[in-house]
């Protein structure tokens, strides 16, 4: 089990933003996750590597609970370090690609395996090179972020978030603020990579969904509505309102 | 009418003849020492006061709040006397004299130029600080999601963007801070303005002496603001093409380095 959420709430402020959010990832699963806008996707996504704090329940990634640890049947937040050591083992994507734009493509690569696993700056560049080749930019090393189309900075931002070699990987919109030509290099990059890592996309892309995804939930209002095979959802949907926003996705 | 004394004027105006006074030979000297080492001090402080304000340790940010306050809450003057003296006289800290390579820094010096220190300081923690805040929290965000500690994301990711942002302010600071060394003649700091007063004391010419003290405070801040023009365009063209960094510089491969 990659990750295990277990009744998970959380509010901010007034606002009850996760509702009793269950959910299992296995090794090698690939959960898309769909649902209205302000229903909670993003949200949950950032708990998942304690980007944001739970109020209850409980996150389990590779076992561990994520951001706490239990002692006498209480969540006690774990001390920083331990927390970056587990966000070091879990990929993020983000929607606005957030590349360091001080650092050029391979550096923004290196960085973290350099000087958070500390490993040699050979073996990194290496790693660091195969990885931009692998999302085909390998002729890109030199180039920082602006001088990079929308397409290519995510494809940076993916490789980047694989350098430090993750067990699981969150996508949370990781198209939804490209042209529409650049879409595809990036939905390409992740499908190759939907065969060997764990991952969780938030994501409208129903194309993507069906070939490369073996689960996909549909979250209102802060609660996972429905959740089954890619096929089963989008056509034979089970819930009145996963009807209605399948509906109002696909015209 | 008064007559107004040429000689004078010009001898401690043209540098050749001016600086074989020792009171502003090593007046000038201590004006720019003193103003560079309580520039850097200051934004050192400044960066620890920025920090402890944005901590999520309230004592911290108390202890931030209160620095901020009071050294911007209170003249400088005041602050450098009260240091000085009241430190003195309380024999609290005396500020010996320090004998390095040959020269002397009296306490006074010291005492001044910490003053000017910790009160640039408290103005540069809302610059810092604000140029912290400029920095998209998604980078911050980014940081933390690949394992970075708070402080490896500040200061490999977070800071070297906020310095762009700060510069051009500090660059101010450092403007204002050559001239006020100037009030560390409260307290007898062998500085340029008190080398200037002492002479005066001597020859009592000031109009003709407190000219020419001027023209060095306006030759120190002009060049200086020709240097800092210089460094802003040379950040500002480094948005658009950068200039190769650090790992170019090492690795040479890119098609950038030049
Ligand atoms: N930092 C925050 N402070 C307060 N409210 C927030 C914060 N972040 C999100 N929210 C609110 O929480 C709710 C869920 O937001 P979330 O971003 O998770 O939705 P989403 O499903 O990702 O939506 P979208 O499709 O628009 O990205 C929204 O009502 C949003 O306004
Ligand atoms: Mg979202």
């Amino acid at each position: 089990m990659v990750v295990k959420a277990d009744k998970v709430n959380k509010w901010f402020g007034p606002l009850h933003v996760l509702k009793d959010i269950s959910l299992e990832v296995r090794k090698n699963d690939v959960v898309m996750i769909i649902g209205p806008s302000g229903s909670g996707k993003s949200t949950f996504l950032r708990c998942v590597n304690h980007l944001e704090k739970i109020n209850s329940g409980i996150i389990y990634v590779n076992g561990h609970p994520i951001g706490y640890h239990v002692r006498e049947d209480r969540l006690i937040e774990d001390r920083e370090k331990n927390i970056a050591r587990q966000r070091a083992e879990i990929g993020m994507v983000f929607q606005r690609f957030n590349l360091f734009p001080h650092m050029t493509a391979l550096e923004n690569i290196i960085e973290a395996p350099l000087r958070v696993r500390r490993l040699p700056m050979d073996q990194v560049v290496a790693d660091g090179e195969r990885l931009l080749a692998r999302v085909g930019l390998a002729e890109k090393r030199g180039s920082y972020p602006s001088q990079l189309s929308g397409g290519q900075q995510q494809r940076v931002a993916i490789a980047r978030a694989l350098a430090m070699k993750p067990s699981l990987m969150l996508f949370d919109e990781p198209t939804s603020a490209l042209d529409p030509e650049m879409i595809g290099e990036v939905l390409d990059v992740m499908k190759e990579l939907a065969h060997e890592v764990t991952m969780i996309v938030v994501s409208h892309e129903m194309g993507f969904a069906r070939a490369a995804s073996n689960r996909v939930l549909f979250m209102d209002e802060g609660r996972i509505i429905e959740n089954s095979t890619p096929d089963q959802l989008f056509d034979h949907p089970q819930e009145e309102r996963t009807k209605q926003f399948l509906s109002k996705i696909l015209h | 009418m008064y007559h107004f004394d040429w000689a004078i004027f010009w001898q401690y105006l043209w540098p050749g003849t001016a600086l074989q006074n020792p009171l502003i030979r090593y007046g000038l000297i201590a004006t720019i020492t003193c103003s560079i080492l309580a520039q850097a001090v200051g934004v050192l402080l400044g960066l620890a006061a920025a920090l402890g304000k944005m901590s999520k340790f309230a004592p911290f940010r108390w202890i931030a709040d209160f620095y901020i306050w009071w050294f911007r809450g209170t003249p400088l003057l005041v602050q450098m006397v009260l240091l000085y003296y009241g430190l003195g006289v309380t024999h609290i800290f005396d500020f010996p004299d320090i004998h390095i390579i040959g020269i002397t820094i009296i306490g006074a010096i010291q005492a001044g130029t910490l003053a000017l220190a910790i009160n640039e300081g408290a103005y540069m923690a809302e610059i810092v600080r604000a140029g912290i805040e400029a920095i998209d929290p998604g980078q911050m965000e980014a940081a933390k999601s690949l394992g970075m500690s708070y402080g490896l994301a500040m200061r490999r990711i977070i800071l070297p963007q906020a310095a762009k942002v700060i510069i051009p302010p500090l660059g101010n600071e450092f403007n204002n801070m050559m001239k006020t060394t100037s009030l560390m003649t409260i307290i007898s700091a062998t500085e340029l303005f008190f080398g200037y007063y002492q002479v005066n004391g001597r020859l009592f010419k000031p109009f003709e002496l407190f000219l020419d003290a001027s023209f060095y405070y306006l030759a120190m801040t002009t060049v200086w603001t020709f240097i800092q023009s210089r460094i802003e365009a040379s950040l500002g063209e480094r948005k658009q093409v950068r200039a190769p960094s650090t790992f170019q510089r090492i690795f040479r491969s890119s098609p950038m380095a030049h």
